[in-house]
């Protein structure tokens, strides 16, 4: 199926958003969380968010700072949104601060970020 | 034509199979072989019970002081619809379970994926994670152990599983049908762990055949009404939410 960048850009931010509020949570749980090798198995947000960067041009090389900017952005405002419900729930122990490092350090794994720029 | 019966997953024989009787002379009888523990399992294709053996066989060289090895997942279903042989070892301390693999690999032509479990793990495992209660009501293990635990909800730990099934409608065009299986199978799991069903792979699926109407078949094969599914997918995703969250408001993990 042919998808357009926009799409797969959307699509890339909804799967790496999933990716960092799930390690954020899962640094939430801490100990309590000892058994979740099975479900490693599952095709992971980020490894999905792999097949989409595949699809973004340019591929080997980071993005265009305005589509960096867009992208890092939505992920960052989606990661709160979601954390937010939670911490609006009671659940307690979530560190928001840990969502622009995160994000910087998925964007640099996936090239949309060039590695060798510190952000 | 004489009938003779036998024990339901004898080695080397399936029903039907064409054998020769004879009397037994000194020095005949060989030494006999382990007796596997079954739970779920009606039936197993002989070449199936040779490959666990194999399996156990090589996992044997390589430690000697683990508490149990067992066999779960797809090579367990009917046929021969399985990409590897999922395994639980067990143990405490280091396993070098790549080095395990390679050679399970070598030695049944399949790759082996292992998994390496305290005896603690396992159980919070079992007691916690509708995944694993569901893995492990069909198993074949090396010796016995005790699965039906109690349940005991933790909401924050669903809430981190069931994360993992998120982002399937965004994904629904690129997902392949195995890994679509997966997600729906893992939500499934945890609706049922939440209202307080017991998991088993059986359960799983009858209610997965339920809720979206079609055969399981049908969803590894990739032969889905994408507006259909996605809306009951979305129901069931929003209702498993809504309890998680319910129930990290009310605090009682």
């Amino acid at each position: 199926m042919v998808q357009n960048r926009n799409k797969l850009i959307e699509l890339f931010i909804g799967n790496i958003s999933n990716a960092i509020v799930h390690e954020i949570l899962e640094r939430a749980v801490g100990a309590e969380l000892v058994t979740d090798k099975y479900r490693k198995e599952l095709a992971l947000s980020f490894e999905i968010a792999g097949r989409y960067r595949e699809k973004i041009n340019p591929v080997n090389r980071s993005l265009p700072d305005k589509d960096v900017d867009y992208i890092k952005e939505k992920i960052m405002a989606r990661v709160k949104s979601e954390l937010i419900t939670r911490i609006s729930k009671g659940y307690d122990n979530i560190d928001l601060e840990l969502i622009e490092s995160l994000t910087d350090k998925a964007l640099k794994d996936v090239k949309i970020i060039d590695s060798t720029v510190s952000v | 034509m004489d009938q003779i019966y036998i024990p339901k997953n004898r080695v080397g024989f399936d029903i039907g199979n064409y054998v020769t009787i004879r009397i037994l002379k000194e020095g005949d009888v060989e030494e006999p072989t382990e007796k596997l523990c079954f739970y779920g399992i009606k039936r197993l294709e002989p070449i199936k019970l040779e490959i666990i053996r194999d399996v156990f066989e090589v996992i044997d060289k390589y430690i000697d002081n683990y508490k149990n090895i067992i066999i779960t997942g797809s090579f367990l279903e009917k046929g021969f619809r399985f990409n590897d042989v999922d395994i639980i070892i067990v143990a405490v301390g280091n396993v070098k379970s790549e080095r395990i693999s390679e050679n399970i690999g070598n030695k049944i032509g399949v790759n082996g994926h292992i998994i390496v479990l305290s005896g603690n793990e396992l159980a919070i495992g079992l007691e916690t994670d509708p995944l694993y209660r569901m893995m492990l009501s069909k198993c074949v293990a090396k010796k016995r152990f005790f699965y039906k635990t109690r349940q005991t909800i933790n909401y924050k730990l669903l809430d981190l599983h069931l994360l993992k099934s998120k982002t399937f409608i965004d994904n629904f065009d690129i997902l392949r049908g195995k890994e679509k299986y997966d997600f729906v199978r893992n939500m499934i799991s945890i609706y049922l762990f939440l209202n307080g069903n017991d998991v088993t792979v059986e359960v799983v699926n009858k209610e997965i055949k339920k809720t979206f109407g079609i055969e399981i078949g049908k969803i590894k094969d990739n032969i889905l009404d994408k507006k259909s599914f996605i809306k009951k997918y979305k129901l069931i995703y929003d209702k498993s939410f809504a309890l998680i969250l319910k129930g990290i408001e009310h605090g009682s993990k």
